[in-house]
């Protein structure tokens, strides 16, 4: 109960702090007026600011010249409106919620393909079912070299077979792993294994939790 | 009851003299009045001196026995002792502030993972490296963080942390200064900045 009270008192400081107060002696002053506007600028469309406060602090802490900054900043911005009009087509009677907006905005800057993104949101996704995973296993095989079209297939079949979720990444894992099989498969023949070992692909392990430390939070 | 001689008690009541008694007899004599001269003097060393030297002595004799030693011990802390505390009011706040903060300072190893937390491992070999920590979304890309180990200075570092399920995007700073793209990863994206440089991307699973 001491340990909640102290949390909850440490928290509440950096969860009131502005993203202007956040980003203050972490980038360049003169990025900071920029870098306040696009954010203002996503609020004011109902866009997640976090995933560009994020970006700011990144181009700061790397160091990055203030031009390129600010540009980085407009450019997750521009990812986000083009999330959003994805999402909206793909799932018109669905809330965006902050989360999936950053998720299909990952999945662009991944490389994939927005007409793909748009057919994996709208291949009836469960209810409340995240979108993150979907679009990471298939950004995940087509980084392997899967064709997109079959990417897809193959999770739409993995989500009829009951898999959700990070199973999903499960199974772009045992695809990419058949492919590497000594011996040397194609990537039809690697997706034709995975789909037959469904719904049982292997469950990635996690590490002991022994060795676990708790992460840093903000304002550490 | 024995009966004594007639002529043993005249002998030992000084009436008769002892010569004239018979062998068996003077013998008996022999004994009994030497039993008497002892029973006349007083004793060398009372009672009292000689429990109070056995008690001497078994002080003096070291304690060679584990289990007398054992039970001196517990003799030792059972006992009631009076004691004298005296407090310097600087000193007991800084222990009970030293206290506080055990008590509310969370361990920072082995810890496990909430429902919606997963474990995070990272894994770089970074040879001859002085240091290499990793700056994320996770730790709002703030140095100093999270560093990695090498213990064993094989060269190859390592930690682990819980963090919230879904995506972060990360680097490894090496020496403090080098940004390096987790070559393990797997995962990457553009990090928007223009110069075709990539974070890695970590997906943590609940």
């Amino acid at each position: 109960m001491k340990l909640l009270v102290a949390l909850l008192l440490a928290a509440a400081p950096l969860a009131a702090q502005s993203p202007h107060a956040r980003l203050e002696g972490r980038v360049p002053a003169a990025a900071m007026a920029g870098i306040d506007s696009l954010i203002e600028q996503a609020a004011a469309e109902s866009l997640p600011t976090e995933p560009l406060l994020q970006k700011a602090l990144e181009g700061g802490a790397k160091g990055i010249p203030v031009d390129r900054l600010v540009n980085g900043v407009r450019h997750g911005l521009v990812q986000l409106r083009d999330a959003r009009a994805i999402v909206s087509r793909a799932t018109p009677t669905r809330v965006a919620l902050d989360g999936d907006l950053a998720a299909v905005a990952a999945a662009l800057a991944r490389g994939l393909d927005p007409r793909l993104v748009e057919r994996l949101l709208a291949a009836a996704p469960p209810p409340g079912e995240p979108p993150g995973p979907v679009l990471h296993a298939a950004a995940d095989l087509v980084a392997h070299g899967f064709p997109a079209d079959s990417a897809a297939a193959l999770l739409r079949t993995a989500q009829q077979e009951g898999l959700r979720g990070p199973r999903l990444l499960d199974v772009a894992v045992a695809a990419s792993h058949e492919l590497q099989r000594e011996g040397g498969r194609t990537p039809a023949q690697a997706l034709a294994r995975v789909r037959a070992m469904m719904p049982n692909v292997p469950v990635a392990t996690p590490p002991h939790p022994r060795a676990v430390t708790r992460r840093a939070g903000p304002g550490s | 009851m024995t009966v004594l001689d007639p002529r043993l008690q005249e002998a030992l009541d000084g009436e008769r003299d002892p010569a004239s008694l018979p062998d068996g007899l003077r013998e008996a004599y022999t004994r009994l009045t030497g039993v008497a001269e002892l029973l006349r003097e007083p004793p060398a060393v009372s009672v009292a001196d000689r429990v109070m030297a056995q008690i001497r002595r078994e002080a003096s004799v070291p304690v060679v026995s584990p289990a007398g030693a054992a039970r001196r011990l517990a003799r030792w802390f059972a006992r009631p002792r009076a004691v004298t505390l005296r407090l310097r009011p600087a000193w007991t706040l800084a222990l009970a502030a030293a206290l506080a903060a055990v008590v509310l300072v969370p361990f920072r190893e082995g810890v496990t993972p909430g429902a919606e937390e997963g474990i995070a491992q990272f894994v770089g070999h970074f040879p001859g490296a002085r240091s290499v920590e990793v700056v994320g979304s996770f730790n709002d890309w703030r140095r100093g963080a999270l560093a990695l180990r090498d213990e064993d200075n094989d060269g190859i570092w390592h930690g682990a942390v819980v963090l919230p399920a879904g995506q972060h995007e990360y680097m490894f700073v090496v020496d403090g200064e080098r940004w390096v793209a987790d070559p393990l990863a797997g995962r990457y994206v553009d990090d928007g900045f223009g110069a075709g440089r990539q974070n890695a991307l970590l997906i943590v699973r609940p």
